[in-house]
Parts: structure tokens; sequence; C-alpha cells
């Protein structure tokens, strides 16, 4: 379970449209407690690609994002990139670079009017989707409230 | 983060250098190394990038210490044969500078738990000995999109280059495959100082890159040839079809 409060469902969603029709990306950092995440700080990072289908992230800006996640005292959760067409399931390509069984890969959807957030755990190649709940509860459909 | 006055006095000859300076040096404590291997290049590797700073640096190796490791391995000494390499090199780091964090881990990687050992690392260095080895941290690297620096050596030549995601090409890129198992001798001839030379210098590409100082060693291969005293540095191409960071 990943837990986002609504804030920062706002940011990652306004970040996502201001960086359409790119893919938008970054970092996300927060606390871990009996196995649920909950996700304090969101990193943009640039997308050095620079491109509507895929994402990369740099590694100099992302050593900075995870040194300053040290610094809070925060744990690195994941990551999060925008799908400005697409619908929010991971991609080929986002399933071949999710090497981390333990972090959340967060996909931010503009594909359809209401902006969608999921997130997914990437094992053996295969993706699953993980429950994101805000701060008013969870999230039906995977859709934005 | 503010430098203690020790800290400042530690790192004084850091922080008057215009490459690292105050802000380097808080950026070298707030980092974190991996050291694969433990050996005749680790061990010069350990013990710069302690003295160094580096907050947190892990090392991993199996291995135990034995009396013909002693003539390169410079982090262990007579006393150590027989023990864990790790729990020596770690003596020997945190006698250095107990600043720095030292986390071990007393196995050689495999497929099934490299993911997990880098994951937390900024950087990694490739000390390892072994082919099989060099090319599964750098599968592993590319595809976690890990920065790291693969050495080699062998009698009296060494080579060293870094892969940073985006920035060039692998290790996969230039060698693409491991040599047949009875190409090389499993125990090669080497001085010692030529492990010295090269894990020194991958120890140097970790500070460059922690700190932003310099350029790195990227999409280039620097040999070492210590009876002429040459070194070469030869611009390698990256590798569209390379099985490791191809069509990325």
């Amino acid at each position: 379970m990943l837990k986002i409060p609504k804030c920062l469902c706002t940011e990652l969603i306004r970040c996502a449209e201001s960086g359409a029709p790119y893919e938008v990306c970054g970092l996300i950092g927060g606390i871990i407690s009996d196995g649920a995440k909950e996700v304090t700080d969101i990193y943009p990072l640039e997308n050095i690609d620079r491109s509507r289908e895929h994402f990369s992230i740099d590694v100099h800006a992302q050593l900075d994002a995870v040194r300053d996640m040290r610094k809070k005292g925060i744990t690195p959760l994941g990551n999060f990139h925008s799908h400005p067409a697409s619908p929010p399931i991971p991609s080929r390509e986002d399933i071949r670079l999710a090497h981390d069984e333990g972090a959340s890969y967060v996909i931010i959807s503009l594909a359809k009017g209401k902006p969608v957030i999921k997130s997914f755990r990437v094992k053996d190649g295969e993706a699953a989707e993980e429950a994101v709940v805000t701060e008013e509860g969870q999230r039906k459909n995977g859709a934005y409230k | 983060m503010e430098l203690t006055s020790e800290q400042k006095e530690r790192y004084a000859r850091h922080i008057v250098l215009d490459g690292i300076g105050e802000e380097g040096q808080k950026k070298l404590l707030s980092s974190s190394v991996l050291i694969i291997g433990t050996g005749g290049l680790g061990s010069p590797a350990a013990l710069y990038l302690a003295a160094a700073g580096v907050g947190t640096v892990g090392i991993a190796d199996a291995d135990e210490v034995s009396v013909s490791n002693l003539q390169r391995q410079i982090i262990h000494t007579t006393c150590d044969a027989g023990r864990a390499k790790v729990e020596s090199a770690k003596e020997k780091m945190q006698r250095i500078n107990p600043d720095v964090t030292v986390k071990t881990y007393r196995v050689f990687v495999t497929e099934d738990n490299i993911y997990d050992i880098i994951k937390d690392y900024d950087f990694v260095l490739d000390c390892t000995d072994n082919f099989d080895a060099k090319f599964l941290i750098n599968d592993a690297c590319v595809k976690a999109g890990k920065p790291f620096t693969h050495a080699g050596i062998s009698g009296f030549k060494g080579q060293l280059m870094t892969y940073v995601p985006n920035h060039g090409a692998c290790y996969r890129c230039v060698f693409k495959n491991p040599p047949p198992k009875d190409a090389f001798p499993s125990a090669p001839g080497v001085v010692g100082a030529v492990p010295g030379v090269i894990g020194s210098l991958q120890a140097m590409e970790a500070i460059k890159y922690l700190t932003g100082a310099g350029e790195p060693l990227t999409g280039a291969l620097l040999t070492y040839d210590a009876l002429t005293q040459e070194f070469r540095k030869v611009h390698v191409p990256t590798d569209g079809d390379c099985a490791a960071c191809g069509n990325k």
C-alpha cells in the first residue's frame, strides 16, 4: 500500500500537466511503517530524454535528490513518471527498467479527461498494481478524487 | 549539514581545493559507495574512500585473508590471516576515519543478491578478480541505472573505465562476453603496486563523481603499463546492439 497525501497527488498531477505532451519524472521519498509506505516528499526531476513515450532521469539530479532524502531522514520509496497520452499501465520499457522489487513505480496518466494515479511493484518482469491511498481514503478504480 | 571543527581540520586539504571545497566535502559525507571485492584493487580504494570521508562505504567479499594475499592487498595485515576480508577491512577503515559508516556483505555477488546490495549505493566499484563477476556487476549496474567504475589488472598492466547511465559505453559494449575459462590463468602474477595504482584511480573516479569535480572516465578505457610507465586513454564507442545497455 502506498499512501500519498492529497496535496502531493495534486502536485504530481500539476507536474504531469505542466510537462505535457512530454513525460515528466522524478523520485518519491517518505517513511515505511508496518509495511505501508507513506510519501512525504516528491522530487520532480528533468526528463533528459524529453520524450512523449519514455523518460530518463539524470543521475546527478537523482543523486542530489537521494542526498536530500538522507538529510531529511526519509527513505527513497520509488519513482514516478507520467503517461501524457496513454493509460496508467507500465509499458514494456517501464517494466524492463524496474529492477527494484521493493520500489513503488507511480504513473500519472492524463490520457482521459480526469488524471489518474496508479502505483505498481515489479517482480520477475511482472508488474502488479499496489493500492494507492490518499488522506481521504482508498481511491476507487484509480481515479483521483 | 554543517561540518564540525574536527571535520574541518580532518578534511582541510579537500576544503581548500577548488574542485571540492566545503560543499564537496559535505557531498562526500552524505554519499555512499559500494566496493565489490576487498583484494588488490579494493584495498587502496577502501582506504582512500574512508580517508576522504565518504559517509557510507559498503564492502562485499566472501573470502578470507590468506598469506598469499598480503603482497598486494594492503588493507589486510599478517595478523588478519584467516579473518573475513570484510571484517579486516572494516576495522582498518574505521581506524582511519570514524566518520565513515562501513557496511559489510560477506558474500560473493550473484544474480540473486546483487540488485539488493547495490540499490542503496550512489556509486559502485568493481574491484573483483574474475570475468563472470565483472559482467554481472556491469549488467546489474546498467539495469539498475547505477554508475560504476570497472577495473582489472594482470601482471604489470591495468585498466579502468567508468560507466554513468546515458553517458557512454558500458563494459559489455567494449568486451562483449567473458573470455573462455582457460584463456587466463586463475592466479596470474601481479606486482602489488599495480592494483595500488588502479584501485586508487577507482577511488578517484568515485570522489569525482560524488563531488562533481572534473570529468568522469566515461566513454573511454584507460590502460596502464607499469613496465613503460605509460597510460593510454582509448575512446570506446557505445554499442547500439549491446546486450546490456543497447536499445535504451
